[in-house]
């Protein structure tokens, strides 16, 4: 090996030289801006966790997985998969392996940024050695991993099906630019190292080429114009890269750690928050995940284009997104990047409601709520309906049924008429009103004596367990807690051999992770048949209180998609565990639907 | 002339034409879900505030539709917006929304005065 | 020979047109799904607003049924267009081919149930207007021996965007009270309460009998829609509403709650509607061609409707739209011919 031209410079490098210088800085500066946006409290815990070997470890091994082999979407689509990992990691393996070469034969160059990326056109080999051919073949066999990808990526653009998604987002023109320079990139490479493949060495991809196109590569004319060719496409689309999806490439470098030291979302477009915009692929998975989308007008509602609004500080359609999503979690939950898209939405709501709502809240009159009488029996359990279930009559019943028949201590909260548990008001975005009936409640159950709390909202829950901080109670939720009866033989059930569906309701599944009592549970009672999708992938009811604007007309098609996922397999009955979304199916369901506590009331084993 | 102790005072009846509605029209623009309401009363029921305070959704769309929503709109600090009404409305109608519509365009009318 | 006219429901719709039709010189084939003809109207004690004994017009409706062929248990099969004729296949095996067919297939009861804030089918004490109804007409004991407070809750499933039904049922506000007054005659003691939206006493002594109601039988009426009702460990009831008159949310505790519910459209009318290819309005009633000049025409060659098919309607309304659907077929027929 040796250097070929001997300046180790030519014009040619400049495209890429400047994009790259340009990505650099815009990167810095924009780090920079994130970390000053956060608040100091938010910037000593992301700092600490910088330094914390379980956060060190826990941070790269997140980064290979998701940044370079895109672990996630393999899970979701291997066609997908491939295809974003074969890019990233390939290209990442060809830039390391560009850089070892420069170290091993021509140390003193590596300054140069372009020097390793141009390598071929920089050097020539003198005699085929076995490290040499070493190189050449994983530069080669890289190369073509990147081109099985890039091939992918062609016919997904245009056939969006035949990788397995309905729908993929609308780019706009930077993203096209930015997209077809990605397209042009590796090819211009593989023929312009074709060129080179002659003196600069090749192996099994740029050799045939360099044979192929013999008339045409013989030409020196040729040669200049070829890499010419390259650098530009580098250069472009380096410098178009901040203003595009492919921004995510950097971005999500830095939210990875954002993320694992656990900053919360403080602001719409702020801090943390900018760190998760920037990540957003676009690659359009919320947009098939979202509920909404069974109407053809709420497609511009996913949190892909919510996001593309407030890069944009379009003001009007970020609210309009924020204030219509039903929050059910779902986009979140299959999101590439982990985007925390109901926080976005969530921090949109409360700045507005900050700025704008005059009617300032007042609670005082729940100082006038008597306390609940104070037993210190042991394993004491409280009983919180909630407002929903006052409406449903059969869940509050059957609950009791339960509780009788296990043979449990239990006290009503709320049959004198609930206070809310916050979660309404905080999903419209009144953070601080909602802290007032979270003290009161809150006060009402520590000082009850009791123990356990058992809640039969999923939506009550999930403030419970999320904002409550109970110390000494024990909050549960009923499928939890009669799970639990069942596991230990206080609740004796019988199995009706029915064919049941359970639906998880987004506050509960995807909201607290409880995806298994139920169905343990429910198995003891019948025989459980699955819906199409379901657990992290379940659809919404249509009646989440998460949606502020959403008409009610507009939410029936909603529940018709979530119904039709729940009875594919044709099951004879329909199982929820929220008031809701029980009274939501039942407005347009075939299959009779029944609350979780009224299946278990209705197969108790009285002998 | 006898002096009864009491006489018409012109505040007491309800000069409907003399009423101008542009705030209810600009809440009706936000949420027309507002003109849908046939006072049957059910949120005012089913209302979980309600059970401790006077507040009254059906009373507090009457007033505004009188312009005179000065003598309830104090009523809306009470609601929990915890969405019963919403889930009893025979109409269907987004309570949730109008309520928090309700904040905006009213206060925000007080603003420009 | 004379001519075949299918009329599809033996309710007092369909019993009466057959009969118009007969008289006319026709052969009308009346099918009825169930096993007996008469349909709401013979499981219905008595009638509004006279109160007259329901069977005192059914039972002679039904005795006088010479020349019309009728089938009860038995339901359409198929119907199909051939030529400028219909051909009507029923379960029983049987086709016909008529140029004419009724629809008088009346409409369901909406399932209390399905508003599940009443807790019909879930609390004991909470009945429909046709369980009472049923009650009244096996003149049996009443079940509950204590009761000294009733209510009656107007427009179950009526007007109710919710439960899919946004019309009103037109008849169950007179009906209500009338059930009101006779349930008072069973405990004179005890106190009935009619929670109603709007009382609609459109009809001829509607109003007669609502004034009755409040002097004679002391019936209150409360302006607000049921919201929810809960139970105590007794079964006794709490039933919440807002009193919209005087503005305040009430609630009382009720010994037996009496839930109207209202008309939807017949389990078989999207399926007939397929089967002759003719609309139906939103509401899922039968469309017919003008709501005011020809309500029992529709849209297609050869078929009508009378009665609650097209949309709720009073007993009186059914039989006078059925005798008009009768001439309407007559004259339809004589034009065929000519």
């Amino acid at each position: 090996m040796k250097e070929r031209i001997l300046a180790a410079y030519d014009p040619f490098v400049l495209p890429f030289v400047f994009g790259m210088t340009f990505v650099l800085a815009y990167c810095l500066i924009a780090l920079v801006k994130v970390l000053i946006q956060l608040n100091a409290a938010d910037r000593r815990k992301f700092a600490l966790s910088l330094i914390t070997p379980t956060t060190i470890f826990k941070n790269i091994r997140d980064i290979f997985c998701d940044c370079l082999f895109h672990v996630k979407l393999w899970k979701r689509n291997k066609v997908l998969g491939y295809m974003h990992s074969s890019i990233a990691f390939g290209w990442f393996m060809i830039i390391v392996i560009g850089h070892i070469e420069t170290i091993l034969y021509i140390p003193e160059r590596l300054h140069k940024m372009y020097y390793p990326i141009f390598f071929r056109y920089f050097m020539e080999e003198q005699n085929t050695t076995l490290q040499g051919s070493f190189f050449f073949f994983l530069m080669d066999f890289f190369l073509l991993v990147i081109l099985s990808g890039i091939a992918i990526a062609i016919v997904k653009r245009f056939r969006s099906r035949i990788v397995g998604m309905r729908r993929t987002t609308k780019l706009t023109l930077t993203d096209r630019i930015g997209l077809y320079s990605l397209w042009a990139i590796f090819p211009l490479r593989w023929i312009a190292e074709g060129f080179t493949a002659g003196v600069a060495g090749g192996s099994f991809m740029t050799v045939p080429i360099n044979w192929l196109l013999h008339n045409f590569m013989s030409k020196p004319e040729n040669i200049t114009v070829a890499w010419w060719l390259y650098s530009i496409a580098l250069g472009t689309f380096l410098t178009v890269l901040p203003f595009t999806r492919y921004m995510h490439i950097p971005a999500e470098i830095l939210l990875v750690p954002m993320r694992n030291a656990g900053l919360p979302v403080r602001h719409t477009r702020k801090g943390f928050s900018l760190a998760m915009l920037y990540s957003c692929p676009s690659c359009g998975v919320c947009i098939d995940a979202c509920p909404m989308g069974v109407q053809k007008k709420n497609v511009k509602d996913a949190t892909v284009y919510m996001v593309r609004n407030l890069k944009r500080r379009n003001r009007k359609r970020s609210l309009e997104i924020a204030e219509k999503c039903l929050m059910c979690g779902k986009c979140a939950a299959l999101c590439q990047v982990q985007m925390d898209a109901c926080g976005l939405r969530l921090a949109y709501r409360t700045s507005q409601e900050r700025k704008q709502n005059r009617i300032p809240a007042d609670f005082g009159y729940l100082n006038a709520v008597a306390p609940l009488p104070r037993t210190e029996t042991e394993g004491k359990v409280l009983y919180y309906a909630g407002c929903m279930s006052s409406l449903t009559p059969v869940i509050s019943r059957s609950v009791q049924q339960v509780l009788r028949h296990a043979g449990v201590e239990f006290e009503l909260m709320d049959k004198d008429g609930s206070i809310c548990c916050g979660r309404p008001l905080m999903l419209a975005g009144r953070q601080d009103e909602a802290r007032a009936l979270i003290e009161k409640n809150r006060k009402l159950i520590e000082e009850s004596g009791a123990r356990i709390l058992l809640v039969s909202c999923a939506i009550c829950y999930r403030i419970f367990k999320e904002h409550y901080d109970l110390i000494g109670v024990e909050v549960m939720h009923y499928t939890e807690y009669f799970n639990r009866l069942l596991q230990e033989g206080r609740l004796k059930v019988k199995n009706s051999h029915q064919t049941l569906v359970y639906h998880d309701p987004c506050d509960l599944g995807r909201g607290c992770g409880i995806y298994d009592a139920p169905r343990t549970a429910l198995r003891a009672v019948g025989q459980l048949v699955p819906a199409l999708k379901e657990r992290e992938e379940s659809i919404c009811c249509g009646g989440s209180v998460g949606s502020l604007t959403l008409r009610y007309e507009d939410r029936e098609p909603i529940t018709r998609g979530a119904l039709d996922n729940l009875t594919a397999n044709n099951p004879e009955q329909i199982v929820t565990a929220c008031p809701l979304c029980l009274k939501t199916f039942g407005r347009y369901a075939t299959v009779p639907v029944a609350d979780f506590a009224q299946i278990l009331a209705e197969n108790l084993d009285n002998d | 002339m006898i002096d009864f102790g009491y006489g018409l005072t012109p505040s007491s009846t309800l000069k409907i034409e003399d009423v101008r509605l542009p705030a209810f029209g600009e809440l009706l623009r936000r949420e027309p879900d507002a003109a849908k309401c046939i006072a049957c009363g059910s949120c005012a029921a089913s209302c979980s505030a309600g059970v401790f305070t006077e507040m009254n959704l059906r009373r507090v769309i009457l007033s505004l539709q009188r312009g005179r929503e000065k003598e309830t709109l104090p009523l809306l600090r009470h609601c929990m917006l915890c969405g019963k009404c919403q889930l009893v409305c025979p109409r269907g109608v987004n309570t949730r929304h109008l309520i928090l519509s309700i904040g905006k365009v009213y206060q925000l009318e007080e603003d420009k005065r | 020979m004379s001519q075949n006219v299918v009329v599809i429901g033996g309710g007092p719709a369909g019993i009466e047109a057959s009969r118009k039709l007969r008289d006319l010189g026709y052969t009308p084939i009346l099918i009825e799904k169930e096993p007996v003809l008469g349909g709401h109207l013979a499981r219905w004690d008595r009638l509004f607003p006279d109160g007259v004994d329901a069977s005192t017009f059914l039972d002679p409706m039904i005795a006088d049924l010479d020349g019309i062929k009728y089938f009860t248990d038995t339901e359409v099969a198929s119907i199909n267009r051939l030529k400028d004729t219909w051909v009507v296949k029923l379960s029983n095996g049987l086709s016909a081919q008529v140029r004419a067919i009724l629809l008088t297939t009346g409409f369901d009861l909406f399932k209390a149930e399905k508003k599940e804030e009443y807790g019909y089918g879930i609390y004991e004490r909470v009945i429909t207007n046709a369980d009472l109804e049923a009650w009244f007409k096996s003149g049996a004991a009443p079940q509950f021996d204590d009761v000294k407070v009733i209510g009656f809750v107007h427009c179950v499933g009526s007007r109710d965007e919710k439960a899919g039904n946004r019309q009103c049922s037109k008849v169950c506000c007179v009906t209500a009270v009338k059930q009101a007054c006779e349930i008072k005659e069973k405990f004179p003691d005890a106190t009935v309460y009619c929670f109603y939206m709007d009382l609609r006493m459109f009809g001829r002594k509607y109003e007669d009998l609502y004034l009755k109601a409040q002097k004679e039988y002391g019936i209150r009426f409360v302006r607000g829609r049921v919201s929810e009702v809960s139970e105590d460990l007794d079964g006794h009831l709490f039933v919440k509403a807002e009193d919209t008159l005087f503005g305040k949310p009430m609630k009382l505790k009720a010994d037996l709650l009496v839930l109207m519910s209202g008309m939807t459209p017949a389990a078989s009318t999207q399926q007939l509607a397929r089967m002759v290819n003719i609309q139906t309005g939103d509401d899922g009633f039968f469309l017919p061609k003008s709501l005011i000049v020809s309500p029992f025409t529709s849209s297609r060659e050869g078929i009508f409707f009378a009665g609650a098919a097209t949309g709720p309607k009073t007993l009186p309304e059914t039989l006078s739209e059925a005798s008009a659907a009768a001439l309407a077929i007559d004259h339809y027929l004589k034009t065929l011919q000519r």
